[in-house]
This record gives structure tokens, C-alpha cells and sequence, in this order.
């Protein structure tokens, strides 16, 4: 009963921040200076066919009416088209969703695979312990090499020695998912290191914190083997800041990574966006940024669900 | 390490699971098809009616399915193609007859009609074309038979047969258009080398010889894949894969970045397509409405450097009138060309004292990193600039903001741009009229003379005469500063030798860098 | 509190060293011999490390050395800036909010809300395009990023903080709202916002040079770290130096960074937890 009035509520709260979103996203596009018609007519810009263009897509409308117009589209299910390429971005975004959210599933793994073993090596590890540098130096070198330098790099080493994975030429995972992993797994580690250097960071910092709780102490001096301190306890107790920031890294890949995704040709949701936002495809980029952001709530009302399971003292979702 | 076996044991067996899985993956695969060429491509097709598209890496698409009445040959002279000949029988009226079996990819013949409409479609006042005023002063398209078509003018014109050898002047099926069931805004629907097979928005294109092409025309390989790629590394680390047999550039270091890689060859194409400056000479706020700051300006201008150091060598100086034409030489003596840097810097100094009285003068130069040049352009500029006390702010504008307020806004000082150089010297030279490129108008002063003249070089053909005419309307182009060239912008091609046989032309104005693609072979076959 | 702060301990003196240098080497750079970082074909371009080229040549030409030194304070004083800023933004409204609750707080949390959910790189992007491109950008963009986070943390902070005693002994004894908020719950939070404070700057540094990427943060021929390590990526191949020796001294800041931080939050929380593997 209690979870049925924390999702309505959870929900409705949802439902109030995209409408936010959308709102705000459709007025700081026509904030920006420069417009669609700027773009598609290039430097042959008349004002007579200026105004035919703005004419023709509804430009030429005050905001709030364009912004009524497209919310009322929306609600029934109608994301509009490109301007560009004319097809319906509801259907490029399906397409193009499959890609994106296999990275970001993909990156996410690998942060925590990567990341949480780190933590709580360099969190538990003892003085003059050599995995703890090392676990540290992963944290520092992912959170200062931007994702751009490391895709560079890894793109070079790769089609340079020819070490087995290549770059670019994307397939879906459906049609031949060899394929598909070799092409998925460089801009994967690519995101993933950042994700890995973040979660390595918070799990060895709640570690900490755990650790110098009075039972963790007890259970030191009990002499309990360490593996079940770990896991028992300070596993268990640093889960829920570790969530959050998995949670939060992963609705910010759903969102769509431009960088990865132009470095290694994947076709997703962030490179269409960014791409529509130089065009001022003005339809495109609305739809993608609600769809991100939707991506993004549902993440982190899971995310919120989960601790009420990992933590039952919990209930209050406020 | 933790002493706890469980532990160890649970990362051992994953270390060997990844090691084991990318182990399984590592062997390459054979990428390319014996049936098929690739080309790396940086950008999508951003619009498809080839009348009204403006863009050059749309151009790229459509030259691949529709087709022009005349071309331009291997070095911009026009050659037959849908018009298989023509004859010129008054300096005003041009008859062209088809050629024989031409159809469209929907199966359906060619015929004069088509091109009737097609012509009269580019020049209708109510799509707004750009092309229509390049097609000149046509005054009537009759089709006399089904194969013949003539176009009297009112007056002599002659880019004529350049301009219609444009994409921008494509015959399209003109019966399907007008019953509603061809809509050239989202379909390819052409008489072309190519028929589009498939299209995966922003990924790629596959497209298939037109078998109804003419056999000694038809591309030898039967398919083409076209690979959207946008980022340079990873069209280079594709070239290097073997994943595509050909691949296009336009970034200048791309030769070096190429050269270390085995059995690529790069080819450096010229192109009509210049970079140039367009100065604000009218804006209130515009520190170059004073003539004498746009004269220091180009006189301080190094264009080799520019050359040199911004396009690592890839081009050098070019001309109103671009250096890939043969009749360039009219305008080789320009007065902001001639001479050693050093006097000029001189001559430019002293003028920026005067505006100055003293001073270094600010000035904003706009380069939009939509164009990765731009920026290192606008740097070498402002470099020589500040030999003659010019201090030159840069801004990086956003494509939209940077054309909105050099062609509508007029809000600028200075920005850096490029032209498309077309197939004629004269068809360039024609935006130098801002009452005929009207989005000129907001900084580019109206020079009556100067406009009198490019009409009379489109009407004046090939000759001592027209020599003439093109030199000295690139004095005036120079003295008066307003839109100022600056170096070729050629484009670069990567080709993998030992995948297949490719020819590049050696200079191109519509942007077909691939012209000859039908005649590329795979080696082996 | 405040007094076990000030202890200086081994990492708090190192990354602070490390961080003093580079930023003094940096603002410093125009009156050291080191050559012009402005200067256009100052040598061949592309050319390796060398003498008289220490650090190599860019693709204009240019020395590599000063740029990378002016180039720090590009990044970490920008970065700074904005990520205090935010602070300075964040902290009132997000104590105001915990402390007053109700709908104020709901407004504010909704609008954190909003701003979160937005996927990042677009709204640097937006935010950089309304702004127009320049080191204000960066700092816009940084701002609006971060903000939420700000919000959020320092909001739970001052909630778990207000449900302590000595909060309910002030309020009781009479103490003004505003010296409440103030005095007590601010006393309390400065510790985790000094170490997030850390953090916030190496992601904001990353966001600077993500929007170098796209053109639209420092403008040439000014740099940041992030804007050389953008332009010199492609040359991974034929000149490696143009990548790498930016990378190292970002990388050598986030060490800093990081040993700063994790120094703060000892002094901060001393109980050293042991080891136990």
C-alpha cells in the first residue's frame, strides 16, 4: 500500500518535471540565437524565403502557441518530424534507441565491475598494500582524461595494431551480435572508465564511513575474515550512495553520449540530438531531451525503489 | 589482496571470461564485398530536391541519381550527358537533343517534357531557387519533339551550358511530379548512374547500378555503399581497416595524417571553391565601413601563410576569379596579391594610424567552428593582422548565429566564409552583385559599374575581350574590400590502392569530388 | 571544527604545492622566457619536442610549452569560478529551502528536478549557444550543471543536520531563523561541501573541455587544457606530445585535486578506519 502511494506520488512528480523539461528546452531553443531557416537556407538567405521557411514549419507563431500546439501533438502520441530529413522522430528515435541504451548498459557493467572492487580495495586495503595506488590511480586518471582523449586513443591503438576490435561500422546486436560487440566494446570502455573512476570514488568513500562505524570495529576485533566484513557489512552499507551514483551515471548515458558516439560512428539518440540542435531541428531535439530525461526519472525511480528493498528504514521518499 | 579464496577465485574467473570473450571476437573479418564499393562519407544528405538544395555534401547524393542536360569534364569543360549534343544556333538560342534510352529508375523514358518542366521548375519565382538566376535570362524551354528541347535567351549568356551542367539544374520526372506521385523533397527519382537500394538515415546508403544506363557509363562495379562517418579519425581508422575502398576529407592535415598508413594513396583535388572574408562594409557598428580600415586589411592579409599554416600547404592564394579556372590569369596582378608582404604591410600600417589616430584598431572576426578551417584560418588572420596594428578578436559562432547575422542581421565585423566556385568564372563573380545575391545586401556595398560588368562578362563568351572584362572587375572587387578571397579550399581524398582502381579529376566546381565512381573497379577483377 | 581543518597534513601540502606551482608557472608564463603562446609559425609546424621547443609545436606552428602553461589557468581558475559560484548560489537557496520546507522547498527541489534530468552535454550546450561562446560560457555551463547537484546535497545535508539536537536547543533558546540557518546549519555542511567542492571541480573541468570540443569555451587563440587536448587529438598519430603532455599536467591537477580533497576530509572526520586486507 505504502509503495502504491510512493510511486503515484513518485509519478505525478515525474510527470510535473518533464512538462518542466519541456517547456524549458522549447523556450532556450528559441532563446538561441540563429534559426532553422538560417541553417537550411545557408548564406542565400532573402527575407522573402526566409519568411516562406518560417511560414511553412509554424515558425513564424508566437512561442506559446507553437509550445501549446507541439504539447498537444505530444500527448497524443505525435513527436512531429524532422525538418531536415522529414521522417517522424518518433520512429528514428525507436531506431536509434537500441544503440544507445546497449552503451549505456554496456558502460554501466563495466563501471561496476571495474569501479566497486576498486573501491573497496582502496578503501579496506591496508598501508603498502599495491592495489590501493593503483585502485586510486584508476579513480584519478578516469575523472581527469576526457572521454574524447581516451576514444582518440583507444581509436589509434586499435586500427593501428589491428587488436581485434574495430571502430566504427556499427551493426545491431540482433543481426549478428559478434559483430556488434566488437564494434560496441571501445566506445564502451571509452564511457565506462569515467563511470568506473566516479563509482570507485564513492564506494571507497561510503566504505570509509562504514568502516569506522562502532559494529564494523566490533566485527574487526571479532576477527571475522575480511571477505565477510566486506560483504556483509560494508557492501551492504555503502549500497545506497553507490546506487545513487550508478543510477545517476546511467540516466546520464540514456541521455545520449555526443562524444563517444560521433568517435565511433554509433548511431544513438545523442549524436541525432546534437546534431538536430546545430540545425535547429527544433522538433527532433525536444523529442530526444524528453526521452533522456524520461529515461533519466525511470532510472532514478528504480534507483529509489531499490533502496526501500536494500534499506527498509527507507519509507520516506522525500 | 584479499586472503578471502572466494574472493580471488570470483575475479579470476571473470578476468578470464573478458579475456575469453574478447579472445572469441578477435579475428577480423573480411569487409570487403567483390561486388561492392565504399565510400566514407563525413555527412548525411540534408535536403533532397535538387533544385532548392544548396549544400555541397547533398550535391554528393544527388549527383549519384539524377542527371543534368550537359556535365563538366575532366577539367570543368562541359560534355554531353542527358543531352547526348547540342547545337548553339543564335548567340541566344541553344538546342539540345537527348539521348536515346535514358530513363528514370522507375522505368519510365526520359523525354523532352521532363526537361521542359524541369528548367522551368528551377526558374519559377514561387520555389525561390537560387539556381534560377544562375541559369541567366532564359526567356522560353519548348520541346520541339520527345528528344528535342530548346532554350532561347533574352539575351546572350554564356555559362549557360556550365550552369545547367549543376545539380541544381537536374531534369526530374516531371509527369510523376505534377500527378502527385514523385515528391522530389523526400525520394531520389533520377535518370543517374545510381538507384538507392537502401538508406539507414545517418548511418549509411547502399545504391545499385542503373541498368538502363548506358553499358559504357554504367559503374563496373554494380554495387556502391555509402558509409556516413563524421568524425575524421574514424574515417581514417575505416580507411586503414580496409572497411571502406575510398574515403573524403576535408580536413588539410589529412594528407599527413594518411601518409604513414600502407597502401593508401591521397589525392589533393582542386576545387573552384574558395575561402573568403566576408567584410561588413555597411553595418553602423562595423569598424570596416571605413574604406580605409577594408584597404589595410587587404593589404595585411598574408594569403600564403594562410596556405602554408592553416591548410598545412594543401592551397595557396586565390583569386575573385578562382585559380582552378585557366582564365584566371586575368585577375593573377591584384593589387593586395602583388609585390613583397613587407611594403604592403607599410601602406597598411599607415592607413590603420589614420583611422586610429595612433592606435591599434579592434575588430571581431566570426569563425564558425561548423567548419573546422575556420578557426585556424581566423587565427593566421589574426596573426598577420596584428603586424598592422589590427587587433583581431575571434568568436566561434554557432553555424545558426553566424549566418543570421552575416546574411540577415548584419550584425558583424568581419567573418570567415567560403564560396562554391561553380563551372564558369563568371558565375562566381555574380555574388559580388548584391542586387542579385540579395543576402549580400546587408554588408556588401552596391557598386553600379561593378555590376554592369559581371553582367557583361555572362554575356561576353571566352576571348581577349572577356580577359579584359574579368580583370578589371577584379580590381574593383579588391579596392572595394567587401567580400575578400582568400586560399582554395581543395577537398581530399584517401584510396586504397590495393582494394580498388579510382581515378580523381584533377579540379571540380559542383562538388563531385567522386566523378568518375562509375568508373572505379575493383582490383583483382 | 575549523581548527582540525587547518591541520596540514601530508596530502593537503603536496596537492596543494603542486596546484600553487602550476597555477604560479601559469600566471607567470608571459614574463618567463618561454616564448609567445600566441605566436603563429614560431616553428615548423607538428614539430617534436625539441630545445628550443620544449614542449613541441602545434598545428599552427606555435610553441606547445606556454600554451600548456597558460592554458591552467584557463581550466582551473574557470572551473573554480563556476563550481563557487554554484556554491554561493546552491547553499542559501538549498538551507532556505530545508529550513523554511513546504512549498518553497518543493519549488525548489522541482526546479533541481528539471535541471537534472536534462541530459547534460545539451544543456552546456544550449546554455553555452545562449550565453555565446567565450570563458563565460563555460562558466554558465558549469553553473547550470552542477546546480542541482549543489541543491540536493546540500539540502539532505541540512536536513540530517536540523534533525540533531543542538539545532533544536538554538531554536528553542530563542535564536533568530536567520542565525539558525546561518550559524549552526552552515558550521555543519561546510565539510562535505569543501570535499565535494574537490570533486565538482574535476568534473567541471571535464565539462570546460567538452565544450572546447564543440567550439563553443575559450576562444582562440586563448586555450584550456581541455581546448588543446580537443585540437591536438587527431594528430594522435604524428604528434603524440600535443595530446599527451596536456593530458599529464590535467591529469597531475586532478591528482592535486583529489589529494587536496581526501586531505580535507581527514582533517575534516579524522577516525582513520584500518585496513583489513
Amino acid at each position: 500500500m505504502r509503495l502504491l502511494q510512493f510511486l503515484t506520488q513518485r509519478l505525478l512528480i515525474s510527470a510535473v518535471t518533464l512538462i518542466g523539461v519541456s517547456l524549458l528546452i522549447f523556450v532556450a531553443m528559441r532563446l538561441m540565437p540563429g534559426g532553422f531557416e538560417d541553417i537550411i537556407l545557408g548564406p542565400f538567405a532573402s527575407d522573402a524565403a526566409r519568411a516562406a521557411t518560417r511560414a511553412r514549419y509554424g515558425l513564424d507563431q508566437p512561442v506559446l502557441v507553437q509550445y501549446g500546439l507541439w504539447l498537444k501533438a505530444a500527448l497524443g502520441g505525435d513527436l512531429g518530424s524532422s525538418m531536415i530529413s522529414q521522417l517522424p522522430v518518433a520512429d528514428e528515435i525507436l531506431r536509434r534507441a537500441p544503440a544507445t541504451i546497449q552503451l549505456a548498459v554496456m558502460a554501466l557493467l563495466i563501471a561496476i565491475i571495474v569501479g566497486v572492487p576498486l573501491g573497496v580495495v582502496s578503501a579496506v586495503g591496508r598501508k603498502g598494500n599495491p592495489l590501493v595506488p593503483l585502485a586510486r590511480g584508476v579513480g584519478v586518471f578516469g575523472l581527469g582524461v576526457p572521454d574524447f582523449v581516451l576514444g582518440a586513443i583507444l581509436v589509434y591503438l586499435f586500427s593501428r595494431f589491428q587488436l581485434g576490435l574495430n571502430v566504427g561500422g556499427f551493426v545491431p546486436l540482433a543481426a549478428d551480435w559478434q559483430a556488434n560487440l566488437r564494434v560496441m566494446t571501445l566506445p564502451a570502455i571509452t564511457l565506462g572508465a569515467f563511470g568506473a573512476a566516479q563509482l570507485q570514488r564513492v564506494t571507497d568513500v561510503s566504505a570509509r564511513e562504514v568502516m569506522t562505524q562502532p559494529h564494523i570495529l566490533a566485527a574487526i576485533a571479532r576477527g571475522d575474515a575480511p571477505g565477510t566484513i566486506i560483504v556483509r557489512h560494508v557492501l551492504r552499507n555503502a549500497s545506497i550512495p553507490v546506487l545513487t551514483a550508478a543510477s545517476t551515471f546511467f540516466g546520464y548515458l540514456l541521455g545520449g553520449t555526443i562524444v563517444v558516439e560521433q568517435l565511433f560512428s554509433v548511431p544513438g539518440i545523442g549524436q541525432y540530438v546534437i546534431t538536430a540542435l546545430t540545425n535547429r531541428d527544433y522538433a527532433v531535439v525536444q523529442a530526444g531531451v524528453l526521452v533522456g530525461a524520461s529515461f533519466f526519472l525511470a532510472i532514478s525511480m528504480i534507483a529509489d525503489i531499490a533502496y526501500a528493498v536494500l534499506d527498509p528504514r527507507v519509507g520516506d521518499p522525500s | 589482496m584479499l586472503k578471502h579464496s572466494t574472493r580471488s577465485g570470483w575475479i579470476a574467473r571473470l578476468g578470464a571470461l573478458l579475456l575469453g570473450a574478447v579472445a572469441s571476437l578477435s579475428a577480423l573479418p573480411a569487409w570487403a564485398a567483390d561486388n561492392a564499393i565504399t565510400w566514407g562519407k563525413p555527412s548525411e544528405i540534408l535536403g533532397y530536391d535538387p533544385h532548392v538544395e544548396t549544400n555541397g555534401v547533398s550535391w554528393q547524393f544527388l549527383f549519384l541519381t539524377y542527371e543534368t542536360l550537359v556535365t563538366t569534364g575532366q577539367n570543368l569543360d562541359v560534355q554531353p550527358q542527358l543531352a547526348a549534343s547540342w547545337t548553339q544556333d543564335s548567340p541566344t538560342s541553344y538546342t539540345f537533343t537527348l539521348r536515346e534510352g535514358a530513363k528514370f529508375s522507375n522505368g519510365r523514358a526520359v523525354t523532352a517534357d521532363d526537361v521542359v518542366g524541369s528548367i522551368q521548375r528551377v526558374i519559377d519565382p514561387a520555389l525561390a531557387s537560387v539556381w534560377a538566376a544562375q541559369l541567366g535570362p532564359i526567356k522560353d524551354v519548348v520541346a520541339l519533339d520527345a528528344h528535342t528541347v530548346r532554350i532561347d535567351l533574352a539575351e546572350p549568356y554564356a555559362p549557360l551550358l556550365a550552369a545547367l551542367a549543376n545539380i541544381q539544374a537536374a531534369i526530374l520526372p516531371i509527369a510523376e511530379l505534377k500527378a502527385g506521385t514523385f515528391d522530389p523533397s523526400k525520394t531520389l527519382l533520377g535518370s543517374g548512374p545510381y538507384i538507392v537500394e537502401a538508406h539507414n538515415q545517418d548511418q549509411s546508403w547502399t545504391f545499385a547500378a542503373n541498368p538502363d544506363y548506358p553499358e559504357a557509363l554504367r559503374p563496373k562495379v554494380p554495387t556502391l555503399n555509402v558509409e556516413i562517418i563524421p568524425d575524421d579519425s574514424a574515417r581514417i581508422a575505416a580507411l586503414r581497416d580496409g572497411r571502406v575502398d575510398i574515403a573524403t576529407f576535408e580536413s588539410p592535415d589529412v594528407p599527413a595524417l594518411l601518409a604513414g598508413i600502407p597502401n593508401v594513396e591521397t589525392v589533393v583535388q582542386a576545387t573552384t571553391n574558395y575561402y573568403r572574408l566576408d567584410v561588413n562594409a555597411l553595418g553602423e557598428n562595423s569598424p570596416f565601413k571605413d574604406a580605409r580600415l577594408r584597404e589595410a586589411l587587404t593589404l595585411a592579409l598574408d594569403r600564403d601563410a594562410i596556405g602554408d599554416i592553416a591548410l598545412a600547404g594543401t592551397s595557396q592564394a586565390d583569386y575573385p576569379l578562382p585559380r582552378a579556372f585557366p582564365q584566371s590569369d586575368a585577375c593573377a596582378a591584384l593589387p593586395s596579391y602583388v609585390g613583397d608582404r613587407a611594403t604592403r604591410l607599410e601602406k597598411a600600417k599607415a592607413l590603420v594610424a589614420e583611422v586610429g589616430n595612433g592606435a591599434p584598431v579592434k575588430v571581431q572576426l566570426i569563425a564558425s567552428p561548423s567548419v573546422a578551417t575556420f578557426p585556424l584560418i581566423a587565427q593566421v588572420i589574426q596573426s598577420s593582422l596584428a603586424d598592422a596594428n589590427i587587433e583581431v578578436e575571434i568568436l566561434q559562432l554557432p553555424a545558426a548565429d553566424w549566418l543570421e547575422r552575416s546574411f540577415t542581421t548584419g550584425d558583424f565585423d568581419f567573418a570567415v566564409s567560403w564560396f562554391t566556385g561553380y563551372a564558369d568564372p563568371s558565375l562566381v563573380l555574380g555574388w559580388w552583385n548584391p542586387d542579385f545575391a540579395q543576402w549580400n545586401k546587408v554588408f556588401l556595398p552596391a557598386d553600379a559599374d561593378l555590376s554592369a560588368q559581371i553582367s557583361l562578362a555572362k554575356q561576353t563568351a571566352d576571348g581577349p575581350e572577356r580577359q579584359a572584362l574579368f580583370t578589371s572587375i577584379c580590381e574593383t572587387i579588391d579596392a572595394q574590400a567587401g567580400i575578400i578571397s582568400l586560399v582554395g579550399k581543395p577537398d581530399i581524398v584517401g584510396i586504397r590502392t590495393d582494394q580498388i582502381n579510382a581515378t580523381i579529376q584533377p579540379a571540380e566546381g559542383y562538388f563531385q569530388t567522386l566523378k568518375n565512381l562509375p568508373s572505379f573497379t575493383r582490383t583483382g577483377n | 571544527m575549523m581548527a582540525r581543518m587547518l591541520q596540514l597534513d601530508r596530502r593537503i601540502l603536496i596537492g596543494g604545492i603542486i596546484l600553487v606551482v602550476l597555477v604560479a608557472l601559469s600566471l607567470l608564463t608571459p614574463i618567463l622566457p618561454l616564448g609567445d603562446p600566441a605566436k603563429v609559425a614560431a616553428g615548423p609546424r607538428l614539430s617534436p619536442p625539441s630545445w628550443l621547443f620544449p614542449f613541441g609545436t602545434d598545428q599552427l606552428g606555435r610553441s606547445n610549452l606556454p600554451r600548456v602553461l597558460q592554458a591552467i589557468q584557463s581550466t582551473c581558475i574557470l572551473s573554480a569560478l563556476a563550481i563557487a559560484l554554484t556554491m554561493v548560489v546552491a547553499t542559501p537557496l538549498a538551507l532556505f529551502a530545508a529550513y523554511r520546507g513546504g512549498l518553497i522547498d518543493q519549488g525548489v527541489m522541482r526546479i533541481a528536478d528539471v535541471l537534472f534530468a536534462l541530459p547534460p552535454m545539451l544543456m552546456a550546450v544550449l546554455v553555452a549557444a545562449i550565453v555565446g561562446p567565450g570563458w563565460l560560457a563555460s562558466v554558465a555551463a558549469i553553473v547550470m550543471i552542477s546546480l542541482p547537484l549543489f541543491l540536493r546535497i546540500v539540502r539532505s545535508a541540512a536536513l540530517s543536520v536540523a534533525r540533531r539536537d543542538f539545532v533544536t536547543v538554538a531554536r528553542l533558546s530563542g535564536a533568530s531563523p536567520l542565525r539558525v540557518v546561518f550559524v549552526h546549519l552552515l558550521g555543519n555542511i561546510i565539510g562535505p561541501l569543501t570535499v565535494q567542492f574537490a570533486y565538482a571541480l574535476s568534473v567541471g573541468m571535464l565539462i570546460e573541455s567538452t565544450l572546447s570540443f564543440l567550439g563553443m569555451g575559450m576562444q582562440p587563440p586563448a586555450a584550456s587544457l581541455g581546448s588543446l587536448l580537443f585540437t591536438g587529438t587527431p594528430f594522435i598519430a604524428i604528434a603524440p606530445w600535443l595530446v599527451l603532455l596536456p593530458g599529464l599536467v590535467l591529469t597531475l591537477i586532478v591528482i592535486a585535486i583529489n589529494l587536496l580533497s581526501d586531505g580535507l576530509r581527514h582533517a575534516i572526520d579524522p577516525i582513520e578506519q584500518q585496513g583489513i586486507a
